[in-house]
């Protein structure tokens, strides 16, 4: 184990030497030389992830696909793009670009006002020395969190309207978790870094939490028709638990995309009466022309095509250009 | 359960953990405790197999730790939960806790023990408190990231590194007023009282070596190189010689601070940071911070003979000592020693 371990830090440190301390260092910046080395970190879990999916995960959609080859295949290319970029830290560089100093900002003030965070520790004062129970409970936390984030980008328009690109994909596969809006993914992670900051999950505990939860939500968009089981698909979101929700609407169920929300641990959809275990396979995709467009688009062009539809929501209905359908969200 | 079982059992768990106790206590004396700053815990090494023995818990992001003024115990700032653990300083015993210490990243005793003072690294604030019950005496909010910290001989004033904004700043320690802010160069970390107040040391990790400042009004009096990304320090012991951590570079030099040149160097990869010297005064152990390993260097040979891997992001290290004075004022034996970054060093996170 020692040996895997010093062969990762020899990467990593490789990496860290030969291509970003020069740049950090002649940039002057480094005062962010710790972060920029955790940064190489994020990165290698990134391709490590890539290579869990693309090997790992891809065997079983190969060997025991849900949905035959066919014309839609050509729509999974653009998914490997957003899984790239996401993966390897991209996207998420520039959101915590963003969202860092304001978040940090506002934990200063709060500070400056005497307020500290709670964290659990503080309430039981035995879970200091319980890192991975801990670590668990901060899991549950922040999937609570994410359940109700994604209940809102389902239920208000103008957020449906950004989010709608993700179902939009017909061909769900193990690529498909990553295909989001930028602003989504602005948006969403500064909705949960201010509530990890509020409960207390802190930036380490945030990139596990991250690492390990996207891992499972990119093997609960598998092609396939599989579970953990009678059991363990009540603790775990697996494909068929998922699929449901990317599930395309039909007269017979026109709502059946508004259950299984939980990113990993399906008991918020227990708790809060949105679950469905009924082992159905249906097609996916979204019932509006409109959404169903991105697929064939390329990663640009869809999220050009988002945007339009997200400044069209959330402008007064009176001043919209009457030429395009309107978005409904699914939930309507 | 049987009426009577539970005292029985209560017993038998007390019994089970003074035995624990009691035989944790003497094995952690001679010990060397270094802080695995993004692993939660920090880890015990026998210093003569110069093994990890055990791996403890501690708080979220473990960065610096210090001896208290009396040498008794050792203090664990941890900087997510907001609290100091306090352990045994000979036996690495857990003590108590205290609590709602903001963010103490980096943490010092004045040299007369009547204050306490933390930088708050990541919340850039400044907390004066009276050591005796770390009551908080001020709380000052300064931009720039806080990170290390000196003291005059006299107990009056602290000088502290802004890294980010590259400055230093001297705050009256009895009424918290600045008493002067100055730039002084990319990224000032690691910074040093020279003995009898002469100058003050300030180590450029956004550069390649130190300036040196007049302590009166923070005038800049001289420049000195010692290797990329210059960091922390550690006193020899002499009142004159101070090992100095030069984090890019991957080199431990050791400045004359009386002449200021630098007089010897060893090549310590990953990343060097915080330092401690063996009690027989032989070894120098420097935390290789990306490496995840503790080097030691022979300072007669200024050679590395051992390197022990250890967690995650290795930053503070602290040489337990049975029957030993305190470890801040036991630096250079000669003029006021200033503890802060130089008993036990620190560094950017």
């Amino acid at each position: 184990m020692r040996g895997l371990t010093d062969l990762w830090i020899t990467v990593q440190n490789w990496i860290f030497e030969t291509f970003v301390t020069p740049v950090i260092y002649w940039l002057g910046q480094m005062a962010w030389y710790e972060p920029a080395y955790n940064a190489v970190e994020f990165f290698m879990l990134g391709v490590l992830q890539i290579a869990v999916i693309a090997l790992g995960m891809r065997f079983f959609e190969r060997r025991w696909p849900l949905e035959k080859s066919g014309a839609d295949d050509r729509l999974v290319g653009v998914d490997r793009v957003y899984t790239v970029l996401n993966k390897l830290g991209v996207i998420p560089l520039a959101i915590f670009a963003i969202t860092y100093p304001v978040t940090t900002q506002l934990e200063v003030v709060m500070r400056g006002w005497g307020y500290a965070p709670p964290r659990l520790e503080t309430v039981v004062p035995w879970l200091r020395d319980q890192v991975f129970l801990s670590f668990l409970l901060y899991f549950f936390l922040y999937d609570f969190a994410a359940y109700w984030l994604h209940r809102a980008q389902h239920g208000l328009a103008w957020w449906w309207s950004l989010h709608s690109l993700h179902h939009s994909q017909r061909r769900v596969t193990v690529w498909t978790d990553d295909r989001n809006h930028v602003l989504d993914d602005l948006i969403v992670t500064f909705a949960l870094v201010l509530f990890s900051q509020l409960v207390g999950v802190q930036p380490g505990e945030y990139v596990s939490i991250l690492m390990v939860g996207r891992l499972i939500e990119s093997w609960s968009h598998a092609n396939v028709d599989m579970s953990f089981g009678r059991i363990g698909e009540k603790l775990i979101v697996g494909p068929r638990f998922h699929r449901l929700h990317h599930a395309l609407a039909n007269p017979d169920e026109p709502h059946i995309h508004d259950h299984n929300y939980a990113p990993v641990f399906p008991i918020w959809d227990i708790l809060f009466g949105t679950a469905v275990f009924d082992g159905k396979t249906r097609p996916t995709g979204v019932d509006d022309a409109t959404v169903d467009a991105d697929n064939g688009k390329g990663w640009i062009a869809q999220q050009v095509a988002v945007f339009g539809r997200f400044l069209r929501a959330v402008t007064p209905r009176a001043l919209r250009a009457p030429v395009q359908p309107g978005l409904r969200p699914p939930a309507e | 359960m049987v009426q009577g079982a539970r005292p029985v059992l209560n017993k038998l768990a007390f019994a089970a953990a003074a035995l624990a106790l009691s035989l944790v206590g003497p094995a952690m004396a001679n010990n060397v405790l270094v802080l695995n700053s993004e692993e939660a815990s920090y880890s015990v090494i026998d210093r003569a197999t110069r093994a990890e023995i055990q791996r403890l818990p501690v708080g979220r992001e473990p960065h610096h730790l210090i001896s208290t003024p009396d040498g008794k115990e050792v203090l664990i700032g941890s900087t997510v939960t907001n609290e100091l653990l306090v352990l045994d300083s000979k036996t690495g015993e857990k003590k108590r806790v205290i609590r709602d210490i903001i963010d103490p990243y980096h943490l010092a005793f004045s040299p007369d023990g009547k204050w306490f003072v933390t930088v708050a690294y990541r919340l850039d604030h400044v907390d004066i408190f009276h050591a005796d019950g770390f009551k908080l005496a001020g709380r000052i909010f300064i931009d720039g990231m806080p990170s290390h910290m000196a003291f005059d001989g006299a107990s009056k004033t602290v000088y502290i590194t802004l890294q980010q904004s590259g400055r230093v700043v001297a705050f009256d320690l009895a009424t918290q007023a600045i008493k002067w802010n100055v730039p002084v160069g990319n990224a000032p970390a690691g910074i040093i009282m020279v003995p009898e107040d002469k100058r003050l040391v300030v180590a450029l990790t956004g550069e390649d070596g130190v300036v040196t400042l007049d302590p009166k009004d923070g005038s800049m009096t001289g420049r000195l190189q010692t290797g990329k990304a210059a960091h922390n320090f550690w006193p020899k012991g002499d009142g004159r010689h101070w090992f100095l951590s030069n984090r890019v570079e991957g080199l431990v030099s050791v400045l004359d601070a009386q002449d200021m040149k630098v007089v010897a160097s060893v090549k310590i990869p990953g990343g060097p940071d915080c330092m401690a010297i063996s009690p027989d005064g032989k070894e120098l152990w420097v935390t290789q911070r990306f490496l995840r390993r503790v080097a030691i260097v022979d300072i007669d040979t200024m050679k590395v003979i051992g390197s022990i891997p250890v967690g995650k992001s290795p930053h503070g290290v602290f040489m337990l000592q049975p029957n030993a004075p305190p470890q801040a004022s036991s630096a250079p034996s000669k003029g006021p020693v200033v503890p802060a970054s130089a008993d036990q060093p620190a560094t950017k996170r």
